[in-house]
Order: C-alpha cells, then sequence, then structure tokens
C-alpha cells in the first residue's frame, strides 16, 4: 500500500504536483500542506460552506472532497481573487458595503458568490440569496453580503 | 473630525477578503504536537479505568495525557469558583467532558490513537438535566461539596446561589391591583455556533509560557494561568489573534490550561483546535424557566412584579452566576415599577457548563416578562403598544435603586412602533408584536490604551480589546484619526498580545466602545497636551493660549497642525509622542452588583409575522429593531451588529435547541441537525435602527452597542404569533411544529 | 479516517472487477456527499475506496432515446436542475434535485448516489416512484434493470449486490398528458434535510401516483386509479377520505430527531392535498396544450 498518491493541479492559476494521502480531503490538503489557510474549516459536513472553494469552475465544499479527486482539475480559492490588479471586483464590494464582520465565513462567501456571477452575471436578490444559502453566518444579517454580490455585478455589468 | 460618525472601511478588512488573516487555527508553530480529546457518549458516568497502552503503540504518538499527569488534588478553575478540573476528576458531569487527551506528531496520529484509548467507565443513573429535577430533595449532587466555597450553606443542593433584589412591598401592591397575572415560561439551551471554532495553542517559553487562543478577554486567561502555574504575569504571555465571532462563548478559558499542562509537560508547542461539534459540548447560554405574576390597575399602570428566575447552568459555573445576578436585577425591566421582588437562581446540571451569551440572561428574562405583559393587555383591553408607553421609565427615572434611566426610550419605541406600522390594518392569518427590554452595560471596567503618534504623521494604537466582529479595531483607528488629525489607513491599531498591549479588563456587555474607546481618546488627549507644551515651548507662548482640537492647535493668530509641530520640535532626530489613557469604572461595595451600569442598551424590537395555519410555518413579514446607542461612530457597523443580533436572536425564537435523550446526551450535535437562519430564512423586511442623543458616557455620548437587537426577539414575535393565531406559547423555539401542535391545542 | 486505497478505473470492468475482489471492503466515491462524512466518522472504513468519475459511461449526461430520458450515474443536482429536458419533461425530479443541500452540494451530487446511499428521506426517490424510473445496473454477469420500487429496500439497504455499480437512471416520458409536483417538510427555508417527502403525479387518465418517504423505512408508492384524487371538479375537501387512504403505510418514528409522528402524519396530509392540487393544475394545462 503506497501512502501517497500524486496528482496534478492548477492551484490559483499555479500548476503544481502534489503527494496526498488518500484518506485526507481537499481542505486539509490546502490548508496544512500548501498553507492556504484562506479556505477555513467549520463544520466539516457540507452544511456551513466556510470551507467553499471553486473547482472546474463550480463552488464546492472542500471538506467533502478527497484531495486526489482534484488531479487535473482547476482550482481556485480566495488567496487567487486578487491579481497583479488589485482586489476582485467582489472582494472590493465586501469591503465598501462592509460585508465581513468577523470575516471567518467571509472567504467561503466569496468563493460561492464568485462562482455565482461566473454562471449568472445578473442575479436578483432571490438568486444571490439562493446562491450563498450554503454560507453560513452568524455575526452578519446577511444584508451586507448580498448587497456586495449585487453591487459587484452591477460594477461588472457596468464596466 | 470627519471619520467618527462615518462608515469607513473596516480595519483589517483587507485580510478578511483575501484571506491572508490569522486566525488561531491557521498560526503555524514550529515542532507542534497536534491534541485531541476524548469524551465518552454518555453524560454521568464514573470512570473506572484509563488504558492508554494501545494509543501510546501508534506510530507518531507522543503521549496520552491523563489525569494522572496533573498535580492532585486535580486542578480547578473558573473565573467565579475554582470548580472546572482540567479533565474529568473520577467522573464525567455531562456530555462531552474530556476525560483524557492525546498529543501526537500529526492530526492523522492523534486521531488513530484517540480511537484506541480504552476508557471503561460505569454510567451512572438520576442524572440531574432539568431544574425539577435539580431542586427534589433526594436530587443527586451535580458538584460535591467538597469543591464548594468554604461555610457555603447551600453546598448541600444543586443551587450555587440564590439572589434577592426587588423594592417595595410587593403584597401589598398586589391587594391594590385591579389584575393579577401568572405564568411559567421556559427558554431553552443553545449554543453560540461561532463560525469559527475554539482553538488553543501553548508553548513554554524563557520560564514561562506562551498561549494563543481564540479568547475574548486575554488579560483574564494571563491571570488565570499565572495563578494557576505560579508564574509571573510578565511570563505569561497570551496571543489573542481576532476571533472569528464569539458572542460571549469565547470569553472564559476553556482547554487553556489543558494544552498549557501538557505544552509544558511536552517541552513543545501543543494545539487543540475543536471541530464544530466539539463546541457544542462547551458552550451554551444559561437556559431557563422563569415565573412571572405582574399587578396592573384597570388603566394598565404596573403595580409590582414577582419574578422568580431559575438558570440550569449546566455542571461548572463558568461566568455564569454573574449572568443569573446581573440579568435578574433587571428583570422587572426599563419600566416604572412601584413594587419588585426578584429570586434569582444559578442551579447546577449534568450539562455542559453555560457561559456567557449575548445579552447574558436578558433574552431569558424578557421572553417570559414581555409575554405577560402582553397578557395583561389583552385581559385589561389596552393596547400592547400604549400598556408598554405607560409604563415606560423616562430620561433621569430612577428605575431601579441607584440605576437612571440614561435615555429618550419613549423616543425608540415610538420609532420601531412607527416603523412596524403599528396599528394599521392586517391581512388574515397575520400579527403584529412590539417588546422593549434592557441590559446593563459594564458595572467595573478598566482599560488602559498606549498611543504613539510618529515622527512622520501615522500612529500607532494599542488597545487590548477583543475585534471579533464588532469592529472595535475600526471604531479606535476613527477616534484616533480625528483625534489626532491622521489620515485613517495610516492608523494601524494594535490588539491581542499582553506582552505588548496595555491592560485591558475584558471585552463583553458591549463595553469597548464606551471604556477602551474613553482610554483612547484619553491617550490621544494626552498626546494633545504633551504638544501643546510643545508648541508653547517652540513659539514662545502661554500653553493656556492654546487651544486644540483634533489634529489642530489654534495659536493666537494661527492655526498649525499637531504633526507640524510635532517635526518641528522632535528634529533634527525624530521620535515620537506618546500618549497615555486610562478609563477606570471603580468596584462600588454597596451596589448588590458591584457598580451601577456605565450604560444600559435598550431596545424596542417590533415584528409582524404570517402563519401558515396547516402547517406552523412562520413568515417574517417584516421585523424591526431599534436601539438607543447615543451616537453611532461607524454607522455601517451597528447596523451589522443589530441585524447580525436580530438575526440571532430569530434564531432562537424560531429554530435553535439542542434535543436530548433522557440520559443527558445531546442528540442534535452539529450542522445538521441544530438549524441555525441561512440567507434563506431571513425577514422579508429587516430594519435596524438607532436612537442617537449622544447621551450616552463614551467618547461624542456612544453608549455601547452588540446586544440589544436579540433582547426581545422572542416576545416581540411570540406577540405577533399570537395576535396571527391565537395561540400562546411559553416554550421557545417556535418551531413549526411547535405552532402547530399550539393549534391544535387551541382547537380542543 | 481509517487509511484506504484509492482505485481510479478507467472502464464499468475494471471497476466491477475492483468490487469482485473487495466485495463490502470496497465504497465507491462518487459525489462523496455522503461517503467522505461516512468515512470521517468511521461509519465505514474500506479497504478500498473507487472514484468512479473517470470511466466514461459515468460523465454527466442526460439524453432522450426512443421515449426514455437516461440520467448517467455520474450526473449531479445541479444538472438535473438546469436541464431543459427535465424541467419540460420531468419537473418534480428538477425540483427535487434543486432542493438538494446547497449550491456547492449540489455541484457533486449525484443521482445515484443519493439512491444508492437509501436514506427513506432522499429528495429524490418520491418523483423517481411517480415517474416509474428503472436503474441501469452492471454487475459481474452484464448489465440488468431494476425498477425504482424494487431497487428502494430499507433505510440504507438497495436491492444492489456489493458487486453491482449503477451506471444510469432511465425515466419513461409519459404518454399524454402529465402532472406531477414534489414537495417536502423542512425545519427552516434554507438548506435542510427533509421530515417529509412527497411527490403526487396525475395523468389524463384518472390516474394519480404519489409517493412519499422519510416517514417509514424506506419511500413509498402509492396508486389511486378510482380517478377520485385526480379529478380537478372534485374539492379538495371531498378528496380527503381518499388521499388518507394513500398513506397507510405511514409509520414515523418516534424517535426521530426531525419532527413527531403526530405532525408528520398531519403534514402528509396538508403537503399531499397541496401537491395533488399542483399536479392537477399542471396536467391540466398539458391537456389543454
Amino acid at each position: 500500500m503506497s501512502d501517497t498518491i500524486t496528482i496534478e493541479a492548477t492551484i490559483n492559476g499555479r500548476p503544481r504536483t502534489l503527494e496526498v494521502a488518500p484518506n485526507h480531503t481537499l481542505l486539509e490538503v490546502l490548508r496544512d500542506e500548501i498553507d492556504l489557510t484562506g479556505t477555513k474549516e467549520c463544520c466539516v459536513v457540507g452544511e456551513c460552506g466556510a470551507c467553499t472553494v471553486i473547482v472546474d469552475g463550480r463552488a464546492m465544499n472542500s471538506c467533502l472532497m478527497l484531495a486526489v479527486e482534484i488531479d487535473g482539475a482547476d482550482v481556485l480559492t480566495v488567496e487567487g481573487l486578487e491579481t497583479e490588479d488589485g482586489l476582485s471586483p467582489l472582494q472590493d464590494a465586501f469591503l465598501e458595503d462592509g460585508a465581513a464582520q468577523c470575516g471567518f465565513c467571509i472567504p467561503g462567501q466569496l468563493m460561492a458568490a464568485t462562482a455565482l456571477l461566473m454562471h449568472n452575471p445578473n442575479p436578483t436578490v432571490e438568486e444571490v440569496q439562493e446562491g450563498l444559502a450554503g454560507n453560513l453566518c452568524r455575526c452578519a444579517g446577511y444584508e451586507q453580503i448580498t448587497r456586495a454580490v449585487l453591487d459587484a455585478a452591477k460594477e461588472a455589468l457596468d464596466a | 473630525m470627519h471619520n467618527v460618525g462615518a462608515s469607513v472601511r473596516r480595519g483589517g478588512g483587507y485580510g478578511r477578503v483575501t484571506g491572508h488573516q490569522e486566525y488561531v487555527a491557521d498560526i503555524k508553530l514550529n515542532d507542534v504536537l497536534y491534541v485531541k480529546l476524548i469524551t465518552l457518549d454518555v453524560a454521568r458516568a464514573r470512570i473506572l479505568s484509563i488504558d492508554t497502552s494501545e494509543a501510546e503503540k501508534v506510530p507518531g504518538v507522543a503521549f496520552v495525557f491523563t489525569p494522572d499527569d496533573l498535580p492532585k488534588p486535580m486542578p480547578r478553575f473558573g473565573p467565579q469558583f475554582q470548580d472546572r478540573p482540567i479533565l474529568a476528576d473520577g467522573e464525567t458531569k455531562y456530555h462531552g467532558e474530556p476525560v483524557a487527551a492525546v498529543a501526537a506528531e500529526s492530526k492523522d496520529a492523534a486521531e488513530e490513537a484517540a480511537v484506541r484509548v480504552k476508557i471503561q467507565y460505569e454510567e451512572l443513573p438520576n442524572g440531574v438535566f432539568s431544574v425539577a429535577a435539580a431542586l427534589a430533595p433526594d436530587a443527586v449532587l451535580v458538584q460535591d461539596p467538597s469543591i464548594r466555597p468554604a461555610g457555603d450553606p447551600l453546598a448541600h443542593t444543586n443551587v450555587i446561589s440564590e439572589k434577592h433584589f426587588g423594592w417595595g412591598d410587593i403584597e401589598e401592591l398586589a391587594e391594590e391591583s385591579d389584575l393579577v397575572v401568572e405564568d411559567n415560561y421556559r427558554f431553552p439551551m443553545v449554543t453560540h455556533f461561532a463560525i469559527e471554532p475554539h482553538g488553543f495553542m501553548a508553548v513554554p517559553e524563557d520560564g514561562g509560557v506562551a498561549i494563543w487562543s481564540t479568547i475574548q478577554h486575554p488579560y483574564l486567561l494571563q491571570k488565570m494561568m499565572a495563578k494557576m502555574l505560579e508564574m509571573p504575569l510578565s511570563k505569561v504571555r497570551v496571543h489573542a489573534p481576532d476571533p472569528g465571532g464569539g458572542f460571549g462563548g469565547k470569553q472564559i478559558p476553556k482547554y487553556e490550561p489543558l494544552v498549557t499542562y501538557m505544552a509544558l509537560k511536552a517541552g513543545r508547542p501543543c494545539r487543540l483546535v475543536l471541530s464544530l461539534d466539539e463546541t457544542f459540548q462547551l458552550v451554551r447560554r444559561s437556559s431557563a424557566e422563569i415565573r412571572v405574576r405582574i399587578g396592573f390597575d384597570s388603566e394598565g399602570y404596573l403595580k409590582f412584579q414577582d419574578i422568580e428566575t431559575n438558570f440550569l447552568v449546566g455542571a461548572y459555573v463558568d461566568i455564569a452566576d454573574r449572568v443569573v445576578g446581573k440579568s435578574s436585577y433587571s428583570a422587572a425591566g426599563p419600566y416604572r415599577v412601584p413594587a419588585v421582588k426578584i429570586i434569582g437562581r444559578t442551579i447546577v446540571s449534568h450539562t455542559m457548563p453555560s457561559t456567557a451569551f449575548r445579552g447574558f440572561g436578558i433574552p431569558q428574562i424578557s421572553w417570559a416578562r414581555e409575554s405577560l405583559i402582553d397578557e395583561a393587555a389583552l385581559r385589561l383591553g389596552i393596547d400592547r403598544l400604549e400598556i408598554r408607553l405607560r409604563n415606560l421609565a423616562r430620561l433621569g427615572d430612577e428605575f431601579i435603586p441607584l440605576e437612571r434611566a440614561d435615555g429618550d426610550w419613549e423616543q425608540t419605541v415610538r420609532t420601531a412602533a412607527k416603523r412596524i406600522g403599528w396599528g394599521d390594518p392586517l391581512e388574515p392569518n397575520r400579527g403584529r408584536g412590539i417588546a422593549v427590554g434592557l441590559k446593563s452595560g459594564p458595572t467595573t471596567g478598566l482599560s488602559y490604551s498606549t498611543v504613539r503618534l510618529l515622527f512622520d504623521g501615522s500612529a500607532i494604537i494599542y488597545a487590548g480589546t477583543s475585534d471579533m466582529g464588532q469592529g472595535a479595531r475600526t471604531i479606535f483607528a476613527q477616534i484616533g484619526a480625528d483625534e489626532l488629525g491622521v489620515e485613517l489607513d495610516q492608523v494601524r491599531v494594535v490588539m491581542g498580545d499582553t506582552a505588548m498591549v496595555p491592560f485591558d479588563q475584558q471585552t463583553s456587555a458591549s463595553r469597548s466602545s464606551v471604556l477602551m474607546g474613553t482610554a483612547v481618546h484619553r491617550a490621544c488627549q494626552d498626546i494633545q497636551h504633551k504638544v501643546t507644551a510643545m508648541a508653547a515651548n517652540l513659539y514662545g507662548i502661554d500653553e493656556e493660549a492654546i487651544k486644540v482640537e483634533g489634529g489642530v492647535l489654534a495659536l493666537r493668530d494661527r492655526e498649525v497642525s499637531l504633526i507640524q509641530v510635532v517635526q518641528e520640535a522632535l528634529a533634527p532626530l525624530g521620535g515620537e509622542v506618546i500618549g497615555n489613557g486610562e478609563m477606570r469604572k471603580n468596584k462600588d461595595p454597596n451596589h448588590p452588583l458591584g457598580g451601577t451600569a456605565a450604560f444600559f442598551e435598550f431596545n424596542c424590537t417590533a415584528s409582524e409575522v404570517e402563519v401558515d395555519t396547516e402547517t406552523g410555518h412562520v413568515t417574517l413579514i417584516k421585523h424591526v429593531t431599534v436601539g438607543d446607542v447615543g451616537r453611532s461612530l461607524n454607522p455601517l457597523q451597528v447596523k451589522s451588529q443589530d441585524d447580525g443580533a436580530a438575526i440571532q436572536g430569530l434564531g432562537h425564537t424560531l429554530m435553535e435547541h439542542y434535543i436530548f435523550d433522557d440520559a443527558g446526551r445531546v442528540r442534535n450535535i452539529g450542522a445538521i441537525d441544530y438549524r441555525i437562519l441561512t440567507s434563506m430564512d431571513l425577514p422579508l423586511e429587516l430594519h435596524s435602527e438607532s436612537t442617537e442623543n449622544a447621551d450616552g458616557p463614551g467618547p461624542y455620548g456612544i453608549k455601547g452597542v452588540s446586544e440589544g437587537s436579540l433582547l426581545v426577539t422572542a416576545p416581540a414575535v411570540g406577540a405577533a404569533i399570537r395576535e396571527a393565531t391565537g395561540v400562546v406559547i411559553r416554550d421557545l423555539p417556535m418551531t413549526p411544529q411547535r405552532v402547530w401542535e399550539a393549534m391544535q391545542e387551541e382547537k380542543k | 479516517m481509517n487509511k484506504f486505497e484509492y482505485a481510479r478505473p478507467e472502464t464499468v470492468g475494471e471497476a466491477v472487477r475492483l468490487l469482485e475482489e473487495y466485495g463490502s471492503d470496497a465504497r465507491i466515491l462518487a459525489g462523496g456527499t455522503d461517503l467522505v462524512i461516512e468515512l470521517r466518522n468511521r461509519w465505514t472504513e474500506p479497504k478500498v475506496v473507487i472514484d468512479v468519475k473517470r470511466i466514461p459511461e459515468f460523465a454527466s449526461s442526460i439524453t432522450e432515446n426512443g421515449g426514455v430520458v437516461s440520467i448517467s450515474a455520474g450526473t449531479v443536482m445541479a444538472d438535473i436542475t438546469a436541464s431543459e429536458l427535465i424541467q419540460s419533461r420531468f419537473p418534480a425530479l428538477a425540483e427535487a434535485a434543486v432542493v438538494v443541500g446547497s449550491v456547492q452540494i449540489r455541484a457533486r451530487a449525484t443521482l445515484a448516489g443519493n439512491i444508492c446511499n437509501g436514506s427513506p428521506a432522499a429528495d429524490t426517490s418520491p418523483p423517481l416512484l411517480v415517474y416509474g424510473a428503472v436503474v441501469v445496473v452492471a454487475g459481474p454477469s452484464g448489465v440488468r434493470r431494476i425498477p425504482i420500487d424494487d431497487f428502494i429496500v430499507g433505510p440504507g439497504k438497495t436491492a444492489l449486490a456489493p458487486t453491482d455499480l449503477v451506471l444510469a437512471v432511465e425515466l419513461p416520458i409519459p404518454e399524454g398528458a402529465f402532472g406531477a409536483a414534489y414537495t417536502r417538510l423542512t425545519r427552516r427555508r434554507g438548506t435542510d434535510l427533509a421530515s417529509i417527502t412527497l411527490c403526487c403525479g396525475v395523468d389524463g387518465d384518472g390516474n394519480t401516483r404519489l409517493a412519499y418517504g422519510s416517514v417509514g423505512p424506506r419511500a413509498f408508492l402509492e396508486i389511486d386509479d378510482t380517478g377520485i384524487l385526480a379529478d380537478p371538479t372534485v374539492p379538495i375537501a371531498e378528496k380527503s377520505e381518499a388521499l388518507d387512504r394513500m398513506f397507510h403505510r405511514a409509520s414515523p418514528s418516534p424517535k426521530s430527531l426531525r419532527a413527531s409522528p403526530d405532525y408528520r402524519l398531519a403534514m402528509l396530509r396538508v403537503l399531499g392535498a397541496r401537491a395533488l392540487e399542483t399536479a392537477i393544475s399542471r396536467m391540466t394545462k398539458e391537456l389543454v396544450s
């Protein structure tokens, strides 16, 4: 029995070769082995969304994925949202609209929102609430987060 | 002055939206050992043996830590009573109490070892899981009398303390009352569910120890650990990164002592980060059963209130006795009441210990009191808003001996009533409710701040408050920026390190803008004085002739900025100007709570609901919460906190509760079966507003915020459900099933 | 989690061979939303986890052929929800798929996984029963087809042997007008596991198919061919006896965390009536068009 499996994935735009144990989740490997601690661990049953990442263009709970499953995939985490051009429009909107309080749920919210706007650039309030329904926030009333997503969408459409 | 009062961007926001912010779980220490707790799937059990032999064989295991590794007798700790053992002492007192802990080189090894530790135990019968069980004459004692304080007359009961408050003669007033109503209400066990679970790390250091914790009170932790380990404060360093949500559940030390002892044994860092599930077995709100009896005259004026609060606090007291005392003291609410009698009891049980939770004990008590006032209003035929306005204390009223109403509470109530459309016609199956409540701010306090105005005009503020999302960091930066004339983005706020930041008593009771805010303000004023002296010296003017406001000195003939003076005075070597500020509210030995409240958080909540009468589902049509805040230093942050508190309040109102089996085991641990509100469960309209009359004790007239909006959520919604359906519910949460069951009962 | 081998077969044959070798020491990994939780809690400690997502037949696909819509085993809930084919032909299935968990869950959870997990509260079971789905299964002796009502056995139990692998779920397109609706009972509007799952389908010949779950060991299908329930001219109040009889197999557990037996039994009637009305109105629209 080999202890680890070699996988290749693109993470935040960077091709990487990783040795991962079959029984480690993607969340664990991101946080513990490649130091991408922006993705957070909370419920580990796929309910809270704090661990949300984008894999091949879809928002997923990294706590429910084995790391091996991203072999050949394109993974985006919160650390990958900022580029040389600066913060993403969503990140900016989150700051401007005061969406982050304690901030712990925010990486997950940002990833779910990023995925939402990728597929639906002009969502309604209801669509934003549904799109982010898998991301729990205990600090806020969700309103500032929703507002930020709508504002970012509007920014992008107006641009 | 342009930052204070503006909704400026949150300090620490950048780190939060990029994932760069380091919470405790993100901090990597070299050579760390991973700790895993071992618990039993039983509430009450006698531990017969702990066999670590198989666990120790797992590769990568450093050791298994058991009570044998601790001094005897088992060290105990707690903020009020020293009752909590570091590990279960011969007996588990609640489902989830740690019995032993593994330390290993990897999480995998720790997990492998944990399942191999063999614990022989004997489940014990007659666990105490309710108030009735605790108070029964033959009840098992949850706490052995030997760990109760010496000479405690209640040591042979499950009552930790019984408090008596009140004034006047209630029986006399009862005779004068035209209507007396009485009922019993219950408030369930709910948990904080911060999205960041608790985390703890410790490493031995140079004759001392360094501890990382998600703690809200770093200096309390420092003090307790120094005492426990018999080390000087200067050698106990607490790092307290901004917590990912606290709500009170991270105020008091929990597993820091365990992790520290393990680190001392190992000579290496030890790290314990809890799972969400483990936090369910660590922290909760004190549940309560409340009996209320209230008398009115025929016009709806209060004659007396007779309140008995029985709080079930769990196996160890933690800060719950304070919860009971402080909250019971103001149980009669923000009203003028001629006679009041309050009995508050702190009762232990074989359940996980409760701790502070936003609102302390006020939501529990208000649920009972406000619901009963509605009952009276209905019987007297008086509008439920009107009855409150008739009895509401007015500004300056001594509504509790030694305490004065510190705001125009009537204004707040009228704002809420207007916003909800009180009195407007209602659609079918709809109802409205309105309720008022208040919570005392801190009764004592001590905050120090140091501010450094640097040579280039930037500044550093040291403030030991914990920013867990309420935005303290931002507030202090705003104050500093305005008082020193510094650009907001040139202000750094340093928190969370007891070795670098001066003392702050704690972050709780919504105190920080008022107490630490004042300390920061005074530190800035200290700098202003120093710079005024520099200017006097530099320009040959009398100090008295110089006026300073914000970052500007008004000399006789011109204005000059603070930093200009500094640069002129300190050139060519450079340097900085250091200011210190202190805010102290001393303990008052004559006051039952140790001091009057620095301020009150007064709130009026109004709610409109629609009930699906076939299924019991409640839709929140509109939810309004208005708080008396004095002044909003950062309106967006205030609204965010108020929204969040309202949503959290709706949680315990509509869906949150622990479910136990008959043997005291929690059945719904974790996110799947413990329901909190998601973005899909929000009121269709949520309005959070503030009354701002600049009448608070803090800088610019502020009062504390962040707890008000969940104080009376439950009675407001309960009253609305009552109006919509006719049913009276006295138990929370008002889940669809419970509403439906109440409607079925009503039909019979 | 325990230490296990990870296998990623590239053909159905390879997968079946692995299953033959390991039997019940193997677990199949599709979306992982159930399996990873079981692994983490050590409710299952397999020797090998077989990731079937690289097998070509598993790739997400929804195709129509000769009056039958075939949903491959690897098709995730998000794709079912988004499929115009499913929305138009099997709207109740789209309604069920869209409430399975959150967006994140639906990006991973497969229809096959949902039925193989065997939860009595699976959202997709009632629509599959109402639509008469057939499960296509590969095993050592070849491919066979199992009607969904036979496939579902009990809590955590299906008709699959340890050496079997689901390849697809087939749904016959209803001939003639058919209206169906899915509904459920939850504790909150947000993501939740269902305390009742219910699907009602009505055809133009007066037949009513009503399936319900989470009130017993498995989801049940009941058929009323008397025409009473399906009749749009009869007021719903007069159908309550007939509707009542459809729920005779409901036996909700008193030990449930999510809802009490009394509440569930009462809500079956309430939700059943509502779903019936929706189904009738959808069927009527189809008749007209």
